[in-house]
């Protein structure tokens, strides 16, 4: 069970976040929502630790606090964040990039059947092990900043907009792996622009506006809500 | 032939150098001015365990590396690592890191002044002659580059098939991804910093057995180093290697051929030739 309580976050003067709560549990997907600037990748960086969070806030994970760890033992503990634009080793290979994965100490025992799932959930990579990622496609990159968060064997998956510049077949492939993905026991809190295969693969899902949670309702519940449809769904395309 | 041999002879130790610095800065990221002047402690200390107790320089490079690395890891632990921390951008970082290392490398100056007095310094160690292709050449120079070329090839191999190598080198592609896979990056950099000092360290070791040394010469070296590494492209250690032998040769040639007294002249056209016209180095790729 992923739990964040009351997370608030200000650049400088500028509040991004104000009180936000979300909660994930074991094997569940969760969508949040939210338009350009609502505070999206903020939120996910303040819970994995790379950008500060006001006091008053926390994180847990089953239980355990660990809002105020540094980074690298926040993914020690079992949280893995796939960023935006992927952020993989650009100039190192592809089972270098995913070898780094498995860094933390956690990871180390289970390397090589976690190595040999994300080579089964994308055997593309098996082929080009040794490719630098700077060179591969850009679906094929999405596919190893993913695998190197699973090779982390974490507990809690976030993605951050995870089909941002892929065809729409590969954005289909890649909601069908996340639905995989969770059979292994993980939490998925997934941070989408596309809201209709988001909410399609959801259980619940989240509404950020402005930095602050709006609504909160079940994934089917919010792809039918009109509101939401206007927003997020475009009005020509009703879901 | 004469010029080529010694040229490639004298690169070895020269590559040693740089890539001390490279890991420095290519990890840690720290442009650090005062390598030159750790160089010229490890001369130091070859000199003086070679003059006072009769131990070979080939030892005691290996034998003061732990003292080096200590001693460099305290150096960024204790006087980088705060400036990494308030830093706002990689700018901020390398304007800060340049003014507290050049500072740094007046301290250790000022240390070895006193330590050792402003003398120069040298002792002979291998002056034998050495015969290769019917020339005679001293056979302190070709141990100094077999022993440096040891050292390049055992960090290569290090760095590319051990997972500390490739922690290493995952931080100096990205700090930020590495964060996120969990690597500690201010304990990795460290660990760059010292272990580059201590292989800058050997090889001041090394080119002590056939260069002349004093206390304040370290500046000089700091500048080759740099010339090399920025000539190298900065990302691998082979650009640095394949530049020290670059610079190697071309201040050999340039001082038997015109004059001793403008190696240095020398050194600095072809890296400004570099910097002209492949500023990403001549191994670099271009930043996209
Ligand atoms: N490093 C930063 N410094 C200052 N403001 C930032 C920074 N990152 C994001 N912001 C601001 O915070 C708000 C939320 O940004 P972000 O979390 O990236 O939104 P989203 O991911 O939902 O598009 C925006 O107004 C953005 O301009
Ligand atoms: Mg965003």
């Amino acid at each position: 069970m992923f739990e964040a309580r009351h997370i608030s976050v200000a650049y400088g003067k500028h509040r991004a976040l104000e009180d936000v709560s979300v909660t994930v549990a074991a094997g569940e997907i969760v969508a949040m929502l939210g338009a350009n600037g609502a505070g999206k990748s903020t939120f996910l960086k303040a819970v994995a630790g790379l950008v500060a969070k006001d006091a008053g806030g926390g994180v847990a994970l089953d239980g355990r606090e660990i809002g105020a760890l540094p980074p690298h033992e926040i993914v020690e503990r079992g949280i893995a964040l796939v960023p935006e634009g992927r952020g993989l080793f650009d100039d190192l290979t592809v089972i270098e990039n995913l070898t780094l994965g498995a860094y933390p100490r956690r990871a180390r025992a289970s390397e090589s059947e976690n190595l040999e799932r994300v080579l089964d959930l994308f055997p593309v990579l098996a082929q080009r092990r040794r490719q630098v990622a700077r060179t591969l496609s850009g679906g094929q990159q999405q596919m190893v900043a993913i695998g190197t968060a699973m090779m982390s064997a974490p507990f809690m998956l976030m993605l951050d907009e995870p089909s941002l510049g892929l065809s729409p077949m590969l954005c289909t492939e890649l909601f069908r792996t996340l639905a995989r993905v969770r059979e292994a026991r993980v939490g998925i809190l997934l941070v989408e622009q596309n809201a209709k295969q988001s909410l399609a693969i959801a259980d619940r899902g989240y509404l950020l506006e402005n930095g602050r949670i709006t609504g909160e309702d079940s994934a089917a519940n919010l792809a039918d809500d009109p509101s939401v449809q206007a927003a997020y769904l475009g009005a020509a395309s009703p879901a | 032939m004469d010029i080529l041999i010694i040229g490639v002879l004298l690169g070895g130790a020269y590559a040693l150098m740089a890539v001390g610095l490279q890991l420095q800065y290519g990890v840690a990221r720290i442009m650090n001015l005062a390598n030159g002047e750790i160089l010229v402690a490890g001369a130091f200390g070859a000199f003086w365990f070679f003059t006072g107790s009769q131990v070979s320089p080939l030892i005691t490079v290996i034998g003061y590396a732990p003292v080096a690395f200590a001693a460099n890891w305290a150096i960024y632990r204790y006087l980088m690592l705060p400036l990494v921390r308030r830093s706002k951008s990689e700018g901020h970082l390398e304007v800060d890191s340049i003014l507290a290392t050049f500072g740094l490398s007046f301290i250790l100056v000022g240390v070895m002044l006193a330590l050792f007095g402003g003398e120069f310094f040298s002792y002979s160690f291998l002056e034998k002659p050495f015969d290769i292709m019917g020339q005679p050449y001293e056979q302190n120079r070709l141990v100094a580059f077999l022993y440096a070329a040891a050292f390049c090839v055992g960090l290569y191999v290090w760095l590319h098939r051990t997972r500390m190598g490739l922690t290493l080198r995952a931080v100096s592609v990205s700090p930020e991804a590495s964060r996120r896979v969990g690597i500690d990056v201010a304990g990795a950099s460290a660990l760059a910093f010292g272990l580059g000092g201590a292989i800058t360290a050997a090889g001041g070791g090394l080119l002590s057995t056939f260069l002349v040394f004093d206390a304040s010469i370290g500046i000089i070296f700091t500048m080759k180093a740099l010339v090399i590494v920025i000539m190298g492209g900065l990302r691998d250690i082979r650009g640095s290697i394949v530049a020290a032998f670059v610079l190697g040769l071309t201040e050999t040639a340039v001082a038997s051929l015109i004059d001793p007294g403008l190696t240095l002249a020398a050194a600095y056209v072809v890296f400004i030739l570099v910097l002209l016209f492949r500023p990403q180095g001549i191994f670099g790729r271009r930043a996209t």
